[in-house]
């Protein structure tokens, strides 16, 4: 029974693989051949094959349509109905969150919590329920969950634009490292990468404070074109900034003032499959200035070897990037 | 003595036209892996007969099989390089569903059910293809979807043609697998 189930399973994958490489930009009359002499070999191949070609054919009959159905999913507020109908049906403004998180699973069918996550080279927008949009950078982490008092955002890892509605009775919070960006409402760029936060400014005014009373470091008060870094290790530098700049990864633009290389690539590398990797510290020490279009990779590769000393061969895992 | 009966082959058709008849099922598969339906590569398969029938006779085939797919794989590139792309895109969106749903080529009004259903449909297509592994989801709609070809696709992607076709492969077994009944 097992094997017959597992023989099925082969068939499919053949007469996928088939329908694939029939999508080959040159077919030839070997190709021809062959697919004829596999569909000859047993009479499940060719049921295997049409059951593939039904769905091949509804999808290119209806891919527009998919496709406006999935940009469509994109852009939907990912709260479900229910969330929000909750949050504005809710009175009493004394009821503190904590007491109303703890209410929501027994009112809702649905969690109140969503998650969103973009893998390599991935660019997402949400909206989100109250009409503010997050635009997520490649592998980013992220939760939403509003309660009546907050919008709480968890940013677990990774890069996001905020635009936030304006709602000054409901704070517009992003939880990431250990600290707290808080806002009314305002654009602003969160980043936290293995723990190194970068919170950007281009509108309104934002608030970055420890996430807790008892953790270090300061309270800081955030205003348009200002950028605030905090490493690790706890290190705070607040520096002025072009917030053009900062959000230039939403439209495929990376600007980099005297940036390490190794941060560099370390960027390029959410971007593209193909990874690279920097053997000589010295060189991964080395600043960049300039800007990088995000199109093809290769692309990518040449423009960098026109502003560094550097070229890309080859690899085991992707591409190694070495001094010229 | 006796002369052939009626099933039989006429006489005077040619080894390719013989070989066409024998193939017609297997050809009219492969030519329907870029048709957008079975009515299409019917009309494809068609092309293929009177290209064969204009040859026939006039040529000594010794491998008409041979002959045929290459012949076949020709119309099958061209079809691609044809307007179908951008007559899918310009068409209307009922004319649409009603190949999806039924088939068939009716020209009057789809009912307002049919309408529905097919929604339901572009919908239960749209989260198939929302739920498959990110890479092979995106190698999907930028080839099946949006309509660039396996080195576009490749090129956008940054990773291999080779790369792209096993995403291709996957996705489809997939997705029959998941919109099956």
């Amino acid at each position: 029974m097992t094997s017959m189930v597992t023989n099925n399973e082969q068939v499919m994958a053949d007469a996928s693989a088939w329908l694939a490489r029939l999508q080959r930009a040159e077919v030839t009359e070997g190709d021809g051949l062959a697919f004829d002499a596999w569909l000859a070999a047993a009479p499940a191949h060719g049921v295997a094959y049409k059951r593939a070609l039904a769905v091949w054919q509804e999808f290119e009959s209806c891919a527009d349509e998919v496709l406006a159905e999935l940009a469509a999913d994109a852009a939907r507020p990912p709260a479900r109905s229910g969330t929000r109908r909750w949050v504005i049906g809710a009175g009493g403004s004394a009821i503190a969150a904590g007491l109303a998180v703890a209410i929501l699973p027994g009112l809702l069918a649905q969690p109140a919590t969503q998650t969103y996550a973009t893998g390599k080279g991935e660019h997402r927008k949400i909206a989100l329920a109250d009409g503010s949009v997050v635009d997520l950078n490649a592998e980013t982490r992220l939760t939403v969950r509003f309660t009546r008092a907050e919008r709480q955002v968890v940013l677990a890892d990774g890069q996001a634009i905020f635009d936030v509605a304006h709602n000054k009775d409901r704070p517009f919070t992003v939880a990431a490292a250990d600290r707290i960006v808080r806002v009314v409402g305002t654009q602003f760029d969160v980043r936290n990468r293995q723990g190194d936060l970068t919170v950007t400014v281009a509108a309104g005014k934002v608030q970055v404070r420890p996430a807790s009373a008892s953790a270090s470091g300061h309270a800081f008060l955030l205003t348009p074109g200002q950028r605030l870094e905090i490493g690790r290790t706890g290190v705070e530098s607040l520096a002025a900034v072009d917030p053009e700049e900062a959000m230039g990864w939403r439209s495929g633009r990376l600007v980099y003032r005297a940036e390490p290389l190794a941060n560099v690539v370390a960027d390029l590398n959410r971007q593209f499959v193909q990874q690279i990797e920097i053997s000589d510290p010295e060189l991964a020490k080395t600043p960049i200035t300039g800007f990088i279009v995000l199109d093809e990779q290769s692309a990518v590769m040449a423009r960098l070897s026109l502003m560094l000393p550097v070229r890309s061969i080859p690899s085991d895992r992707g591409l190694l990037l070495l001094r010229k | 003595m006796a002369p052939s009966g009626p099933s039989e082959t006429p006489g005077e058709d040619g080894p390719l036209i013989r070989a066409f008849f024998e193939k017609r099922e297997s050809l009219l598969l492969f030519l329907a892996a870029r048709t957008r339906c079975m009515a299409t590569a019917e009309d494809l398969i068609q092309d293929l007969y009177l290209k064969i029938a204009a040859l026939d006779g006039g040529t000594d085939v010794r491998a008409p099989s041979a002959l045929l797919y290459r012949m076949a794989a020709n119309i099958l590139v061209d079809h691609v390089r044809s307007s179908q792309r951008s007559s899918r895109r310009n068409s209307d969106w009922r004319q649409e569903t009603r190949t999806v749903m039924g088939g068939e080529d009716v020209v009057d009004e789809p009912a307002a059910d049919e309408v529905l259903a097919a929604k339901q449909r572009v919908r239960l297509l749209a989260d198939a293809v929302a739920e498959l592994p990110l890479q092979m989801r995106r190698a999907f709609r930028l080839h099946k979807l949006e309509g660039l070809s396996q080195a576009q696709t490749a090129q956008a992607m940054g990773v291999s043609v080779k790369m792209i076709e096993q995403h291709i492969q996957a996705a489809i077994r997939n997705l029959s697998q998941r919109l099956r009944s």
